[in-house]
């Protein structure tokens, strides 16, 4: 048998009405697409953008404000560590290597941080060298500045310097241009921390920081080190530890949406069904005159199936392209807010969703019709 | 062929009410009769009696060697696209469906492609009735839906076509066309054909009439003939 034919001269003449339940699916899909493709790779992009800070010791404080201001550059004020910190941490067995983290200064909204030229230079350089003088600098993929301009970084954070204008009196120089790492520290300006520590204070400051990182040797040297230094004034902590309780958060506000997302689907779901049924009653008599022609029952329910099959199908195609174009959008928006690089594209989730919404929206798309099977064809061909 | 047509009592309505009360009528294979009668006479009940679409309380309805009273339901789906054409008064065509596509219709049930020589079939049938075979059917004039409508009884070579009032929602002249079609495709083709009409014009053209009475509504008695 073939209904095709028929179903799609029955598409044909109520073509706005389809056109609208096609676009109702495929908004709803789209919307529950892009919500759980984003937050997935939010997730990712940030466990990526941590990834370099194997263990992070700080002043005594906020964990979490540690971690966000050391990895993700979100400005705060941390309490610096005592200069003997960094000399006890750099003769410790198990470090194989550290690096003090200072985000202090900002240049054109561009965060100044100093650290070492190593750990600086980790990404790689795209252009240029690493610094190796306290008056060069080296930037961030994104910091539009260019190789040789020489710049005064100005007091305190960007958000700070809407109120406080106050441009320091040493000059630094561009010298390099890194890789991009898709983490915030491409939009940032890294400079030697001596830098830092010459234009803050002098000696009073000299060999302090905010933060370091640590490379522990082993996992086991990991574990002690934290241990060890979460006495006397010091907290060191993987961020993980922080993440993990963000990304449950995270994760609830993405089960709710996710939820709130399979619901409306459903809900849609039913709508066509009941679509379906309204569509049906205006075609009564045509299933009157299949069934008078003699059509078998399975060719009377399939004209019925295969449009509403069709529609969810084809909503759900829609719905997933625009997903994808949208995710382009949102992905640019997520990015430029975080600084992170969140690519985000359809995985094995989504895909999940969208194959167990088109499976239960067409096995359910035949039902109405099974009624109409069991009328007697005389009522059905007068009305 | 199909003999032996017994139509001894048809009543399709729960109250009471005798529609039809025919003791008996047969048709030969192959022949052409007309039934008719005033609206209300139960001329479309007994057809769809006939057709198999409807189903008496008593009485039998024999096709040939089959008796449609008899048959599980998916029987009497096959024994209608594979014996029957039916011609109704609204033509019932399929919008959005060109004139060949609705003619071509009875193949689909039972097949996913239509061989050539079917599609040769209806489209020298949808020629015979002078309709465009690609226009579609909601474009075409209610004489050319009817001949439509006639094409598709006949594309299967069905034993038997019945036609319900098939000139009844059409002009006079185009009327006449329609049904110089009908009886001539029919007896080209040998299919027994069987027509309800309250045109006494149509009626006269065949070479047999049974005619109903006027409707008694409320008479219930269980043997009241009215045929002779």
């Amino acid at each position: 048998m073939n209904p095709i034919p028929l179903v799609v001269a029955e598409m044909r003449r109520n073509p706005l009405g389809c056109t609208a339940v096609v676009a109702l699916i495929a908004l709803t899909t789209a919307c529950g697409v892009v919500v759980s493709a984003q937050e997935r790779a939010l997730r990712a992009a940030s466990t990526h953008a941590a990834e370099r800070f194997d263990l992070i010791v700080g002043a005594a404080g906020s964990p979490t404000q540690l971690v966000l201001t050391t990895v993700y550059l979100q400005p705060a004020q941390l309490d610096l560590l005592r200069a003997d910190t960094l000399r006890q941490l750099a003769d410790e067995p198990g470090v194989k290597s550290l690096a003090p983290v200072a985000l202090a200064d900002s240049y054109r909204g561009y965060a100044v941080v100093g650290t070492t030229a190593s750990f600086a230079g980790a990404p790689g350089l795209a252009d240029g060298r690493i610094f190796n003088h306290p008056d060069e600098a080296v930037v961030g993929a994104d910091a539009q500045l260019r190789l040789g301009e020489t710049f005064h970084p100005i007091h305190g954070t960007a958000a700070e310097n809407v109120i406080e204008n106050h441009q320091h009196a040493y000059g630094l120089t561009v010298v390099g241009r890194l890789e991009r790492s898709g983490t915030p520290w491409d939009h940032a300006i890294l400079v030697p921390i001596e830098a830092l520590w010459t234009m803050h204070g002098g000696d009073a400051n000299s060999g302090r920081a905010p933060a370091i990182v640590v490379k522990p040797r082993t996992v086991a040297d990991a574990y002690e080190l934290r241990t060890k230094y979460r006495a006397g004034g010091t907290v060191a902590l993987f961020p993980a530890e922080v993440l993990l309780p963000l990304y449950s958060l995270l994760g609830d506000v993405r089960a709710m949406l996710g939820g709130m997302a399979v619901a409306f689907e459903v809900l849609l779901i039913f709508a066509v069904l009941l679509v379906i049924v309204a569509v049906l009653a205006g075609r009564k008599h045509g299933i009157g005159v299949l069934r008078a022609l003699g059509a078998p029952p399975a060719f009377v329910v399939s004209t019925v199936w295969l449009e509403g099959a069709l529609l969810i199908g084809l909503g759900i195609a829609t719905g997933t392209l625009l997903g994808v174009a949208l995710l382009q959008g949102t992905s640019a928006y997520v990015s430029s807010r975080t600084g992170l690089s969140v690519g985000a594209s359809l995985g094995a989730p989504e895909f999940g969703l969208l194959a167990a919404l088109f499976v239960g929206g067409s096995l359910l798309a035949g039902l109405p019709s099974l009624p109409l099977l069991w009328k007697p064809i005389a009522g059905l061909l007068r009305s | 062929m199909l003999r032996d047509l017994h139509v001894e009592f048809a009543d399709a309505n729960r109250a009471p009410r005798i529609v039809l009360d025919i003791p008996a009528l047969e048709i030969a294979g192959g022949g052409q009769l007309a039934i008719c009668g005033p609206s209300g006479s139960g001329k479309t009940t007994l057809l769809n009696v006939l057709a198999g679409i409807e189903h008496p309380r008593r009485g039998m309805v024999r096709w040939g060697g089959v008796e449609l009273g008899a048959i599980r339901p998916r029987a009497a789906d096959r024994w209608r696209r594979e014996t029957l054409g039916l011609v109704f008064q609204q033509f019932h065509l399929f919008p959005g469906l060109s004139a060949l596509d609705n003619v071509l219709l009875p193949f689909r049930f039972d097949r996913f492609a239509i061989d050539s020589a079917n599609r040769d079939r209806a489209s020298d049938l949808l020629e015979r009735v002078s309709v465009p075979a690609t226009r579609r059917v909601e474009r075409l004039s209610r004489g050319e839906m009817q001949r439509v409508a006639v094409a598709r009884a006949l594309v299967k070579a069905p034993a038997v076509v019945l036609a319900d009032e098939p000139t009844a929602s059409l002009d006079r002249d185009t009327g006449v066309v329609v049904a110089d079609l009908l009886l001539r495709m029919c007896r080209e083709q040998h299919a027994t054909l069987v027509v309800v009409t309250h045109d006494a014009t149509l009626a006269d053209r065949f070479d047999r009439q049974f005619a109903l009475a006027t409707p008694r509504p409320w008479r219930t008695a269980a043997n009241a003939p009215v045929m002779p």
